[in-house]
């Protein structure tokens, strides 16, 4: 982050992470909470994954690319479908309903795992 | 409301609906069948033979994995080719074009149609080329509207510029990787549209079939980030956008390692880092705008924004620093000579020598697209006026393709999908426009109104922008008309009147639509349908005559040499030797090894004495040149000759220089004046070895060169003639073993003919005296 | 000291009427005019003693032919007629080399006169003096002319055996720049190449006539073997006195001349009666198998071995042969790649084996056994075999260092479905209360 900001930043994070987890808190559903747990803990585990790779050994490069892709892969594509489900982007997804939306995700995931297993040996 | 010309009333809209469907169904089913039938030409007119050089190896290819079954064509080795370091075949190839012939092989033989693998390959491209037209219908249509797509279709179907990679047996990359790259960019714009993972994941599947099947898969892999990219700058981000981006990054790239020939290219090599960036780019924007949505504070967000462009930063920093470090793999020399086409001639001259590589010529842009080329602009302006998030795609497409056609020959094909869509975007507006049979009447009235009733000047703008989209319902070109003349003059109605203006236009646009296929047939009959192999010539009275000169040498040396008998050549013909003849060769069309390269050209380009113990080191038996002086058939390695020159001289700069084959006015030249190292070279000895016995003691002329061959030719010492084919343009020469006494084979010829050898002195007489 | 020689000499005679043969066939041509072809007859009576049988020529006869339908007739040709300045059309030097390369084996002997053969010695990088300056020397002390020389012999080489000294009149050589010359005899140190009518002035002569210096020393030599690539061997003599039987009698301080054992070594050289070898197979296979393999992986540990056999004269037969002490292995790719002895097995005789790891570079290697020793016959043998990388599933898979990925992947994955179910589950309840509220 640039200096320039810094004094500006000191005070507004605390305050504004505050607000942010609140109206967070708030306004989201319940069913997007479980969206975002699961979002969290892929996260975390592409984090150790990448530790692991950056730290120990890269060695089963595609043993990585795989486990790690995996992460990502399921992350982008929950995050998706969190995006789809949200009430609030109704207007921007016409065509995709609920449950198109899990379908969609519930497909791209089967083949996404598809390939992690064949990459992974 | 008045009408330019009658149309039925008493039609239900199911019915137009279901007839205008059906005319779909029929058109799009006539298109194919046409794009299939004017791919024929080249079998009805040779026959049905696989062409060219590449196809060759595929064709061989797809040989072993019928016959021997997927897992064995992934871990082939083929120890014939590069010998001797032979080629690891399953991990250097795109095996996409070889699985998808050996699926429909299988297929079809579970059916129990006994179809040979041949014809299988020599049809791939024509079939392929029905589903290209399919595909381009289907993104055509997302542009526009259906009857823009059938017109795109029947472009893309007959267009010059697709037939010359697709024709019958034209069994390349190319043929399937078409049909790939505009069935993925339909998935993309869709999957855009719509914000669904679906066809994000689709578009993903047939990524990984194109990865599998072309290299120009790096096409794709920048295009939709540059895509993305560009609708994030103008401030486009959607949720759409991310689900689409993000389903298609992460499943397509993880899928494209699969493939052993791309590895862990995709996350290792500068070509790819475009797509990873606006991966990244597009999670931090996305996070941004999810945070944003809960909390909207002006300073939050300013600081949100720097630590965007912060993070952007530090992201292109460091993929410059890993570069530079050398994690990431640096562009290739290929890229490079995209942005400077004078790059490879300097660089990798093994590059520049294929003539597909060269800059193209103005010509043959007309040559290939014929009128689309001038369609093509409007196309893209059209897509301006509109500017959905498809059209920006367009016009990225068009922008980027048009440069890379520019820049290399064989790049045109990434370009004609792009023409043909802007083109019937813009060819199907000029005909909504002029084939829609409403008439301005009311409008005329209104400004007959406006122009008496000056006052009221809004009101009449109202009326106007009714009429025009009265007129033109949907169509763009109304509203670029509309908008092209000056709003002040409002009063002007804008409108097709009558029947004779329409008549006029639609009877000029239809003329070129017929010259438009009488040129795309003549193109496709008479320049792009020669298998090359084969070749034709007119006798003087008119009939065909068919040179077959390659083929009677490969298979001369099919039945004749053993084996395991190394042939070398020059690598254009390396895939044809391996494929008909089945003899190891030296280097092929794969050119992986520039130094193997080399090693041939220093050969070739070296005199007798000095190619002689490489040959030998390389267990060389035949060396095959192609020699066109008697024909006039100008594609023979003399005119070759000096890239050999090039490349070898990369590789020995002390040994072969360039200028040295230059006459000392720098010319190239073959007769008497001919340098000494040009006359004492093997290629030139190999070329013109007892061709002026050929014109019994009359002047002999190189047909080619038009130069007087001189009358005493090259003598070969090291080198035995084998073979030459009917036409003199196949050449085959055996290596000579080493002599049995030990001598040099120069003496060991001139003994044999008799001649007296100089007496020469011990070598060891002086040490003798001492002893 | 005679008797120590005489006796092993003697049952090598005696060994020789058991009917040796030679390795390449017993059919043996010689060019002798007819006036000079009883000089030799103890010679021939001791060839044919040997198995084999003569048919005489003269140089200018047609008959027989040497080549019939581009066969050569013959398995031998033994060339006496050195005086002769013109031979029949089917002999000139370059048929002479067609039949050499057809695998006959030649023993010529040369004359002091410039004839066709003395241009044939130059093919063979042999050098010859100018035309008549034949080998001089004025030591020993002797009654006989100069030119009549006794060469010591006492040293044993690899084609003759230590014996008593060789008469010898005739011409001397230089060697060329080439391997496949085998010196037999060398001229005495003393010696020189002279006009032998000269007289005192003979030296000074000689050396001006030389050209640039004297032909003389131990350098020379006076009788050569060659071994072409074909396999054939051609024998050159300086003389053909050497063979005749004035010098088989005739007696070298006072004891029986080497002559006649020197004909005997010289002709069983020629006629690949000695120092034959021949590599009657090559195999290789994997270390835990017997078979050989088309193609193997890099890395692989291949045992290659080889069969090496030897001519035996006395019996007519091969027998395996393990007395090669430095016989090599090279497993070539352009350049060899490994290059390494190749021993005996003990206990198997005639067989060389060793075991050694590919290199890990894939490509088509050969197997090589070059084994050059002069004398003995050259030894190629050439095998072919491609050299592949590891299948896709030849390399070790489920690492114990990527657990943590494997981990992940199926973590991610129970993770999927746990999070499907439970949303599936979640969307049923949802659904259920919805509709409740509409109920309500």
């Amino acid at each position: 982050m640039p200096p320039k900001s810094a004094p500006a930043a000191n005070a507004a994070p605390s305050s504004a992470v505050q607000t942010l987890w609140k109206a967070y808190n708030d306004s989201t559903s319940d069913r997007l909470k479980f969206i975002d747990a699961f979002l969290v803990f892929l996260m975390l585990s592409g984090i150790v994954q990448f530790a692991y790779c950056v730290l120990v050994t890269t060695f089963p490069y595609n043993a990585f690319l795989s486990g790690f892709g995996s992460t990502v892969g399921q992350f982008v594509l929950t995050a998706s479908l969190r995006s789809q489900v949200n009430p609030e982007n109704k207007n921007e997804f016409k065509d995709v309903s609920p449950e198109r939306a899990f379908a969609d995700f519930a497909l791209g995931s089967i083949v996404l795992h598809f390939f992690v297993f064949n990459f992974l040996g | 409301m008045p009408t330019a010309f009658p149309l039925p009333s008493d039609l239900s809209p199911a019915t137009v609906t279901n007839t205008a469907s059906l005319l779909r169904i029929v058109a799009l089913s006539l298109i194919s069948g046409a794009a299939i039938a004017s791919r024929l030409f080249a079998v009805i007119n040779f026959e049905s033979i696989i062409h060219e050089f590449d196809p060759w190896f595929n064709y061989r290819a797809t040989r072993v994995l019928a016959s021997k079954g997927f897992y064995e064509f992934w871990n082939w080795f083929d120890p014939t080719a590069w010998y001797p370091l032979g080629r690891v075949v399953g991990g250097t190839v795109y095996p996409g074009l070889m699985a998808t012939s050996g699926v429909i092989y299988n297929f079809l033989h579970a059916l129990n149609l006994p179809v040979d693998i041949r014809n299988i390959c020599v049809m791939l491209a024509p079939g392929f080329s029905a589903l290209t037209a399919w595909a381009t219908y289907m993104f055509t249509k997302e542009l526009k509207d259906e009857s823009a797509g059938l017109l795109a279709a029947a472009f893309i179907g007959i267009v010059p510029g697709y037939i010359s990679r697709s024709v019958a047996g034209s069994y390349d990359n190319e043929a399937i990787a078409i049909f790939l790259l505009m069935f993925t960019f339909f998935c993309w714009i869709k999957a855009l549209k719509l914000g669904s993972a679906l066809f994000g994941t689709l578009a993903a599947v047939f990524y990984f079939y194109m990865v599998a099947a072309w290299g120009g898969y790096v096409f794709i892999t920048n295009m939709i980030p540059l895509h993305g990219l560009v609708l994030i700058l103008m401030g486009r981000f959607s949720s759409r956008l991310y689900v689409a981006y993000s389903s298609w990054y992460a499943i397509g790239t993880l899928s494209s390692m699969q493939v052993p020939f791309v590895g862990f290219q995709p996350v290792s090599t500068s070509e790819h880092m475009a797509a990873l960036g606006v991966f990244g780019l597009l999670q931090i924007v996305a996070f941004t705008q999810l945070v944003r949505s809960h909390v909207s504070s002006k300073q939050f967000q300013d600081l949100l924004f720097l630590a965007l462009v912060t993070v952007g930063l530090l992201g292109f920093v460091g993929v410059v620093g890993l570069t530079y470090k050398g994690v990431i793999a640096p562009w290739t020399g290929r890229f490079y000579s995209l942005w400077d086409t004078g790059y490879a001639k300097k660089h990798i001259p093994i590059i520049a020598s294929v003539s597909e590589h060269q800059p193209t010529a103005w010509p043959s842009f007309f040559m290939d697209l014929q009128f689309l080329i001038f369609l093509f602009p409007a196309g893209v302006v059209l897509c301006f006026h509109q500017l959905r998030d498809e059209h920006v795609f367009v016009i990225i497409y068009a922008a980027m393709a048009s440069y890379f056609a520019g820049v290399m020959v064989r790049l045109m094909l990434t370009l004609t999908p792009v023409v043909c869509v802007a083109s019937a975007v813009a060819f199907s507006s000029l005909l909504d426009t002029y084939l829609d049979a409403a008439e301005p009447a009311e409008a005329a009235d209104d400004a007959s109104e406006t122009a008496s009733a000056s006052g009221s000047n809004s009101g009449s703008k109202k009326a106007k922008k009714a009429t025009a989209s009265a007129a033109t319902p949907g169509s763009a070109l109304g509203d670029i008309v509309a908008a092209a003349t000056p709003a002040k003059k409002g009063e002007k109605v804008k409108g097709i009147f009558g029947l004779d203006t329409r008549l006029a236009i639609i009877v000029n646009a239809f003329g070129m639509l017929a010259f438009f296929v009488f040129h795309c047939t003549w193109a496709t009959a008479n320049a792009y349908s020669s298998p090359s192999v084969v070749l034709a010539s007119t006798n003087p009275d008119g009939s065909q005559h068919i040179i077959d000169d390659f083929r009677e040498a490969y298979y001369w040396l099919r039945q004749n040499t053993p084996e395991t008998a190394v042939v070398m050549s020059w690598w254009d013909y390396g895939y044809q030797i391996a494929g008909m003849a089945d003899r190891p060769t030296l280097v092929d069309n794969n050119t992986w090894n520039n130094t193997h390269i080399a090693t041939v050209g220093k050969a070739m380009s070296s005199s007798e004495e000095v190619a002689y113990p490489i040959l030998r080191k390389h267990d060389v038996d035949y060396v095959l040149v192609i020699f066109g002086g008697l024909l006039g058939y100008s594609g023979d390695d003399i005119n070759k000759f000096l890239w050999m020159v090039r490349i070898a001289q990369g590789v020995w700069p002390e040994e072969i220089q360039e200028p040295n084959y230059f006459t000392p006015q720098g010319e190239y030249r073959v007769d008497d004046k001919a340098s000494t190292a040009m006359k004492n070279s093997l290629m030139y000895k190999m070329s013109y070895y007892r061709f002026a016995e050929l014109f019994g003691g009359g002047q002999a002329t190189d047909r080619v060169r038009q130069q007087q061959v001189p009358k005493i030719g090259p003598t070969l010492d090291y080198l035995d003639e084998a073979y030459t084919t009917e036409n003199w343009i196949v050449r085959i020469y055996e290596v000579r073993k080493e002599d049995l006494l030990g001598r040099d084979l120069k003496s060991a010829n001139a003994f044999a003919k008799g001649k007296k050898r100089k007496r020469s002195k011990p070598v060891s007489r002086r040490r003798a005296i001492v002893n | 000291m005679l008797s120590f020689y005489s006796l092993p000499l003697f049952f090598l005679s005696l060994a020789g009427l058991l009917h040796a043969k030679s390795s390449d066939g017993d059919s043996v041509l010689v060019l002798v005019e007819n006036a000079h072809k009883k000089d030799f007859s103890l010679f021939f009576d001791d060839l044919k003693e040997q198995g084999y049988s003569l048919t005489f020529r003269a140089p200018k006869d047609e008959k027989p032919a040497v080549v019939e339908y581009d066969v050569p007739a013959f398995s031998h040709i033994i060339i006496l007629a050195s005086e002769s300045k013109n031979f029949a059309k089917d002999i000139t030097p370059q048929s002479l080399v067609e039949i050499v390369s057809g695998g006959t084996n030649l023993l010529i002997g040369l004359s002091p006169k410039q004839t066709p053969l003395s241009s044939l010695a130059a093919e063979f990088s042999l050098v010859l003096p100018p035309p008549g300056t034949p080998l001089i020397s004025f030591f020993p002390e002797r009654k006989d002319p100069v030119s009549v020389i006794p060469i010591d012999a006492s040293l044993p080489s690899t084609i003759l055996p230590a014996m008593s000294p060789v008469w010898f009149s005739g011409v001397p050589f230089a060697h060329g720049n080439n391997p496949r010359l085998v010196p037999i005899l060398h001229a005495p140190a003393e010696s020189f190449a002279a006009d032998s009518q000269g007289g005192a002035d003979v030296l000074v002569d000689a050396t001006e006539k030389g050209g640039e210096g004297l032909w003389a020393g131990s350098q020379l030599s006076v009788a050569s073997g060659f071994q072409a690539a074909g396999g054939a061997r051609v024998t050159w003599l300086g003389g053909v006195d050497m063979l005749s039987d004035k010098f088989f009698k005739k007696q070298v301080s006072k004891a029986k001349s080497g002559n006649a054992r020197f004909a005997r070594e010289v002709s069983a050289w020629t006629f690949q009666e000695s120092l034959v070898l021949r590599i009657d197979s090559t195999t290789h296979h994997l270390v835990n198998s017997t078979t050989p393999e088309e193609h193997y992986t890099t890395n692989d540990n291949i045992v290659f071995t080889a069969h090496i056999s030897r001519f035996h004269p006395k019996t007519a037969t091969w027998e395996p042969y393990s007395g090669i002490k430095d016989l090599q292995l090279e497993f070539t790719m352009l350049d060899p790649h490994i290059r390494t002895a190749l021993p005996a097995v003990a206990g198997s005789p005639g067989t060389y084996s060793v075991t050694f790891r590919a290199p890990d570079r894939h490509g088509v290697f050969k197997f090589v056994v070059d084994y050059k020793r002069k004398g003995w016959t050259h030894l190629h043998s050439s095998t072919t075999v491609a050299l592949v990388p590891p299948r896709h599933d030849g390399y070790p898979r489920f690492l114990s260092a990527a657990w943590p990925y494997y981990a992940g992947a199926i973590s991610t994955s129970v993770a999927f479905f746990v999070f499907s179910a439970a949303w599936l589950a979640g969307e049923s309840r949802e659904g259920k209360k919805a509709k409740g509220g509409k109920a309500q």
